[in-house]
């Protein structure tokens, strides 16, 4: 497919789908980021190897969303409604991302009832995350382990003409066919899904990691790390696998009526492992950001045999006081 | 399918005064064709919209109304200490895993679970709000253990006006359950042992060839469990009900996270062998 087809693509789904895509935006101090817009114009769409500085997680797993409306005792199971949103360029590493919210809230009725509603279309430009990483290669073989509904891969010899690449489409999914299908495009290939992520060298680090978080205990680091750290939340916000969530009340104005939301939450506060009487299991700086790494580096393989960090980096661009993921896991790996 | 979190309404058909600021209430629930039933040390979420939810431990025998005995402690459980007869809540669950002689009786609740899979005996320690996971498994001690069995209870209470359940004492007592109690400091009409729960351990003969059962609040662990290992506990055969911060009770907001398990799916009632090595976990 050339751009110019890609082009009647997005105007093709702009009929029936609300487009989100990554635009270049002018953030505070007249920087400009990338950031994940609602689109109406194909030119503002920005598929380059910028990472947006937000992932995608607010739309599969927002901020607070109501889980019922309530009166007195009783939670009102309405309906929940969601838009159409097709999500029009999606790198690899937040692709993987969302492999994790569909296993953790597979169970959950308002997110399959969202991510029903939803078109993920990825790309395969890999983001460069800055001079100090060496920048992931994309390898075809990676497809099978992504979920997505349309997978827009450059050919090589496209990639710098800018505005003509050329790209291979794949199909990851029936819904993904029928759109393509629907569009009139039957040069794709289909791709099936075969489980999470499997790559050799992924699944040894990931052993490794696992291992010696839950037998090699080594307090220096944390609590090197805890003296540093000012728990400003910042990095569980900007993170893609974060999570965590409370359950909160919203009391409306008309007595006995409200909503009862899920709502973000970030194992940094101090509430969030205190129990009636005051106690806090996690009651240190050191143990929050233990549990921090403990959940993605060993609870999350554990659970469900992914790692919890996609290496996205937005942990470290956002900390304040410089805690970068890299060293901390090169330090868990020499511990 | 059905969300997750949402519950059943429950009815308030009896209140009972416990303590000064702890009741236990009884449940009919709204639908008739809904039969509670829970294993023994399992817990459910009670809720009351624009109050909150929290985790709560069935204490009713088998087969009864749901009974849940509640401390006053915050926004939802003052405001539970306020309902009246009559009234309504919500109820979700139960969850968890309870003791392990639990999961057996629900798979055949004629068959007695002989000698608590190799200990006959079982030695149950709590300390305050401890006593109420396990008032299932006393109640109907014979259901789940053989008759031979021994029972033994170390409670401990702050002063004697705190025991709970004091109404079940002589039933138990009939039963054949040895149950001595403690309080923590000398008090008028108090003849009985005094001292933290722990210090029954120098007073009385411990049960041998036992389980034992710990469930009470957070710092009473470290002590009981040094206790019960003085007395050669084995780590397998030591059996711990842990208290944590719960929102969703199904294992996935990670608030109740302890090493790679969750107190609300994979607990609350953990083998001491399987979370001892976690840190922060005691
Ligand atoms: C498995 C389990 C079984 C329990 N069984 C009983 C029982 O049978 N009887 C009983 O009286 N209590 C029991 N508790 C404790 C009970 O859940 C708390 O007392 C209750 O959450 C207090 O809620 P609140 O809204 O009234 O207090 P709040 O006003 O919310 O706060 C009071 C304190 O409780 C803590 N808290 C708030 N929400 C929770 C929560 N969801 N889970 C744990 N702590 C929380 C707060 O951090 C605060 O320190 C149990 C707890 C657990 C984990
Ligand atoms: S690199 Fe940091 S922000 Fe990105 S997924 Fe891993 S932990 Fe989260
Ligand atoms: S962003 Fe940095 S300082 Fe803030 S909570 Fe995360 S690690 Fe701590
Ligand atoms: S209460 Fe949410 S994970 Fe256990």
């Amino acid at each position: 497919m050339d751009s110019r087809q890609l082009k009647n693509l997005f105007d093709y789904l702009g009929k029936s789908w609300l487009i989100f895509g990554p635009k270049e935006i002018k953030a505070g101090g007249g920087e400009r980021q990338i950031s994940i817009e609602l689109l109406s114009d194909f030119d503002k769409l920005v598929w380059d190897e910028r990472l947006p500085f937000y992932s995608f997680k607010r739309f599969f797993v927002p901020e607070a969303e109501g889980l019922f409306k309530y009166r007195n005792e009783k939670l009102l199971d309405e309906p929940a409604q969601s838009d159409k949103i097709a999500f029009f360029g999606m790198n690899v590493l937040d692709l993987r991302s969302t492999l994790l919210y569909d296993q953790v809230f597979r169970e959950d009725v308002c997110y399959q009832q969202r991510r029903s509603n939803f078109l993920v279309i990825g790309h395969n430009i890999m983001p460069n995350l800055g001079p100090a990483v060496k920048p992931q290669v994309f390898d075809e073989n990676m497809l099978e382990h992504l979920s997505f509904d349309i997978f827009f891969l450059a050919l090589k010899n496209s990639i710098g003409r800018e505005g003509a690449r050329d790209y291979a489409v794949f199909a990851g999914s029936p819904k993904g066919q029928k759109v393509l299908d629907n569009f009139g495009y039957k040069d794709y290939i289909k791709v099936e899904f075969k489980g999470l992520v499997k790559e050799g060298l992924i699944i040894e680090r990931m052993q490794m990691l696992k291992d010696k978080l839950e037998n090699h205990h080594s307090p220096k680091i944390w609590e090197e790390l805890g003296k540093r750290c000012i728990e400003c939340g910042k990095c569980t916000i900007a993170c893609p696998t974060c999570f965590c969530f409370r359950i909160d009340d919203e009391p409306a104005l008309k007595e006995g009526e409200g909503e009862r939301e899920r709502c973000w939450d970030s194992c940094y506060y101090q509430e969030f492992s205190e129990v009636s009487g005051g106690h806090k299991f996690l009651d240190n700086t050191a143990g929050r950001i233990h549990f921090w790494y403990f959940h993605k580096f060993a609870r999350i393989p554990k659970e469900y045999n992914m790692l919890g960090c996609v290496g996205c980096r937005r942990c470290a661009a956002v900390c304040p006081v410089g805690i970068d993921i890299k060293e901390v896991l090169r330090n868990i790996e020499q511990s | 399918m059905q969300s997750l979190y949402q519950t059943k309404t429950a009815k308030i058909v009896k209140i009972t005064e416990q303590t000064e600021n702890i009741k236990l209430f009884e449940f009919r629930f709204e639908q008739k064709s809904f039969k509670f039933s829970h294993e023994p040390g399992q817990f459910t979420m009670l809720s009351l919209p624009g109050f909150g939810e929290a985790p709560f431990a069935p204490c009713n025998s088998i087969g009864k109304n749901l009974e849940l005995c509640v401390r006053a402690a915050g926004k939802l459980t003052n405001k539970l200490h306020t309902l009246k007869i009559g009234d309504k809540v919500g109820i979700r669950g139960p969850y968890g895993r309870g003791w392990p002689i639990a999961s057996a009786q629900v798979k055949n609740e004629k068959l007695k679970i002989k000698s608590l899979e190799g200990k006959k005996n079982l030695l149950i320690v709590v300390g305050g709000l401890g006593l109420i996971p396990l008032r299932t498994l006393l109640s109907d001690k014979d259901r789940f253990l053989d008759k031979d069995s021994i029972v033994q209870i170390f409670y401990g209470a702050k002063a004697p006006e705190e025991f709970l359940f004091k109404k079940d004492f002589d039933k138990w007592r009939a039963d054949g359950i040895d149950l001595q109690l403690t309080v923590d400091n000398e008090c008028e009409g108090w003849d009985g042992c005094v001292g933290l729960v722990t210090a029954l351990f120098d007073r009385r003969n411990v049960v041998s060839d036992a389980k034992a059962f710990l469930c009470g609040p957070p710092i009473m662990y470290k002590f009981a469990l040094k206790k019960v290992k003085e007395h050669k506990f084995k780590d397998e055969n030591i059996y711990l009900s842990l208290e944590r911060r719960m929102h969703c009770g199904v294992g996935v907001c990670q608030h109740c996270a302890v090493g790679s398990s969750y107190t609300c799916k994979d607990g609350p009632v953990f083998q001491y062998s399987e979370i001892k090595d976690v840190e922060g976990a005691i």
